[in-house]
């Protein structure tokens, strides 16, 4: 039993944030939105050349030969900087993909992958990826129609034509490791709310002492923060048991996706409160977090359709 | 990272168990708030000391086990499994114990360590005043220096089981003219001395669990302090440290709560209720997110990482947590919430009790400000 990273694991993770902090400020975040750009190639190809992207791709196969619990720090820090586009989706199918006539460019960063696993009635990302994972196998040579979303650095689209390329897969276990990128995603969203609600707590003055020295604003984030930092080592210990496929990886996966969902959320209901009325403005680069936030909490299952899959496991099915 | 037990973990799991099903008594002792039980836990604490598991993650020339704390962890689950008595000297075992480790002299360590893990003597906590509660450091009482020997005055409330215990550790005003947190000294007396009185305070479920203790010209010997005169504040925020951190309220306490949960609810509950049944499985991920969490805690002070003001999340959370089981528990006992005799009684029991976890220990509000302050790093209030 040892339930932590290995100085290996925590030097990646701690590159990739540094690397984001660096290059990926809000403010650049805030210009695709603004350009409607739902994807950043610039971006992407620098994930790629770090090896994020084909961090669970076999070493046989070009990748890093990572697992979920390699990756799991990965995902927490591009949602620290709500890195848009599909990092989840073409990370987790990455795997597969390799397999398919799309593996060249699925690692040298030319094609670009999402998924669509969940019975969504709108594809995430499908105007800025060239294929889908859907159950039947690689979707390619669509055309997409967006349709408007509350993040725009994940665009929403109707698909329609194009063919499949078959390809068998165990669709459940992608789906949890879905499940579970997005819960660590979700996590480093709600650490970044928090850190920008901290400074405006720090900097805002009223009554002539700045607003973080009150206790109401105080317990406010103290409770975001709680529920936060306890949705993290569930989703590192659901990264685990689907790395050894153990019984209780659905469940595990759930519970992680349950529990991030609601914490992220409470990070934006906490921290917009935090700003007051700015909270309420375009102009503040919380609204970017909250946003990705709302949209991630729904995607690949929100709260209630995990906690009731994790209900059908430790109390059998409902009658 | 490895969520597997090693064959060690294992084998110290089946001998944990094997001898807790061998020894833990059929029926329940009565409650340690009571004389009564309070002498039938002094007698369980001492036939798992004869057996060394009353102090697991102590060394061994102190009566435990030289155990790491993943081991104790593994020691608590079987504890809660097999349902076995409180642990009438945790305030020593948990708290005391590990402070007199950390700061205490070698002479202290020989002294007072073995006889709290045989609990010969059982140790009270004398912090809080009438007037320092959830602000420690306006502590009034005071120890002042006459020749070879510290004089107490003053009065210390909310020691638990104070009326039945041995001895006490307490903090006292050493320094009158220094800053608050400053002039703190941490000390350690018997509870039989002249010019000490106990008096009981009837609890919430009407027990005896906890007392006031005044000093009136104590004398005690001046070596009689922990951690060094004037030191008290940082001694005792080591204690707290451990408290609030893993020691006071292992996870596998919750867990049990969570599991007699799910048994009450198959039992007893309607199970077409949706609302019922998602609350249920809340409850169950927050204790098995608190056991996650607590594993996640215990690996990083094994290899090394402290445990510092996080440690506060801790407390809110588990206490939050053990509140949230009870409540939903009563929920499904419906009108028999209120019959504190027969199948409920447990659970209304259990529900009092939960209902001091967010007051004792300092209050979940001081622990917030602790979050805000020194883990978010907001400005100090008032």
């Amino acid at each position: 039993m040892r339930f932590s990273f290995t100085d290996d694991q925590r030097a990646f993770s701690d590159g990739l944030n540094e690397m984001l902090t660096r290059e990926f400020p809000a403010a650049r975040l805030r210009e695709m939105w603004e350009a409607g750009e739902g994807h950043s190639p610039d971006l992407w190809q620098r994930l790629t050349d770090m090896g994020v992207m084909a961090m669970l791709v076999p070493e046989a196969d070009g990748g890093m030969g990572g697992s979920m619990v390699d990756a799991v720090l990965l995902f927490q820090a591009l949602g620290r900087a709500a890195v848009p586009g599909p990092v989840i989706e073409h990370i987790v199918v990455s795997p597969l993909l390799v397999g398919s006539s799309f593996g060249d460019g699925v690692l040298d960063g030319s094609v670009v992958a999402t998924a669509a696993l969940f019975g969504e009635t709108h594809v995430a990302h499908a105007d800025v990826a060239q294929v889908i994972i859907t159950p039947n196998g690689v979707l390619h040579g669509f055309t997409s129609e967006r349709v408007t979303g509350i993040d725009e650095g994940r665009h929403l689209a109707d698909v329609s034509g194009g063919q499949t390329e078959a390809l068998t897969f165990d669709a459940d276990s992608l789906r949890d490791r879905l499940s579970i990128a997005a819960a660590a995603y979700l996590i480093g969203l709600g650490e970044t709310m928090i850190a920008i609600a901290g400074d405006y707590a720090r900097q805002r003055e009223q009554f002539g002492k700045p607003i973080g020295s009150f206790q109401a604003v105080k317990h406010l984030m103290a409770n975001a923060l709680l529920k936060v930092e306890f949705a993290k080592a569930p989703t590192y210990r659901a990264a685990w048991s689907v790395d050894h496929d153990t019984v209780n990886a659905g469940r595990d996966a759930s519970m992680a996706k349950a529990l991030a969902s609601e914490a992220a959320y409470q990070a934006s209901r906490a921290s917009m409160q935090v700003h007051g009325g700015i909270g309420y403005t375009w102009e503040a680069d919380i609204q970017l977090f909250m946003k990705k936030a709302w949209a991630m909490q729904r995607a690949f299952g929100d709260a209630r359709t995990h906690r009731r899959r994790v209900a059908d496991a430790i109390l059998g099915p409902r009658p | 990272m490895d969520l597997n037990y090693t064959p060690e973990q294992q084998a110290f799991r089946a001998e944990a168990r094997a001898w807790l099903e061998a020894n833990v008594p059929a029926e329940p002792l009565p409650s340690f708030d009571t004389a009564e039980g309070f002498a039938a836990h002094r007698e369980w604490e001492k036939k798992l000391s004869a057996a060394r598991w009353a102090a697991v993650s102590w060394p061994e020339e102190y009566g435990g086990r030289g155990a790491d704390y993943l081991t104790w962890l593994i020691f608590e689950e079987e504890y809660f499994r097999a349902g076995a008595p409180g642990r009438v000297n945790q305030n020593g075992i948990f708290l005391l114990g590990p402070t007199i480790m950390e700061v205490g002299t070698d002479e202290q360590k020989a002294r007072f360590l073995p006889t709290m893990a045989s609990s010969e003597i059982v140790w009270a906590q004398a912090w809080s005043e009438p007037n320092a509660g959830s602000d420690l450091a306006a502590i009034r009482a005071t120890a002042r220096r006459d020749g070879d020997e510290w004089v107490l005055n003053g009065q210390k409330i909310w020691a638990s089981r104070a009326v039945w215990s041995d001895w006490c550790f307490g903090i006292f005003r050493t320094d009158p003219e220094a800053q608050r947190h400053k002039g703190l000294t941490f000390f350690l007396m018997p509870l039989d001395l002249p010019g000490i009185t106990v008096r009981p305070i009837a609890q919430l479920d009407g027990d005896t669990g906890f007392a006031e203790i005044f000093f009136d010209d104590v004398r005690i010997p001046l070596d009689s302090n922990l951690g060094g005169i004037n030191k008290g504040w940082n001694v005792a925020m080591a204690t707290a440290g451990f408290e609030r951190g893993v020691s006071l309220r292992s996870p596998a306490r919750f867990s049990s709560a969570a599991d007699r949960l799910v048994r009450l609810w198959h039992e007893q509950a309607d199970t077409s209720d949706d609302a019922l049944r998602d609350a249920v499985t809340d409850a169950w991920m927050q204790a098995e997110g608190y056991k996650l969490h607590t594993y996640q805690t215990v690996t990083g002070m094994i290899e090394g990482r402290a445990i510092g003001s996080e440690a506060s999340l801790n407390k809110i959370f588990w206490s939050e947590m053990d509140v949230r089981i009870h409540e939903i528990a009563l929920d499904i006992l419906g009108p028999e919430a209120e019959v504190m005799e027969g199948a409920s009684e447990r659970w209304v029991d259990g529900f009092l009790f939960s209902l001091a976890g967010p007051i004792y220990a300092g209050t979940n509000e001081i622990q917030r400000n602790i979050i805000a302050d020194r883990v978010l790093q907001l400005p100090k209030g008032v």
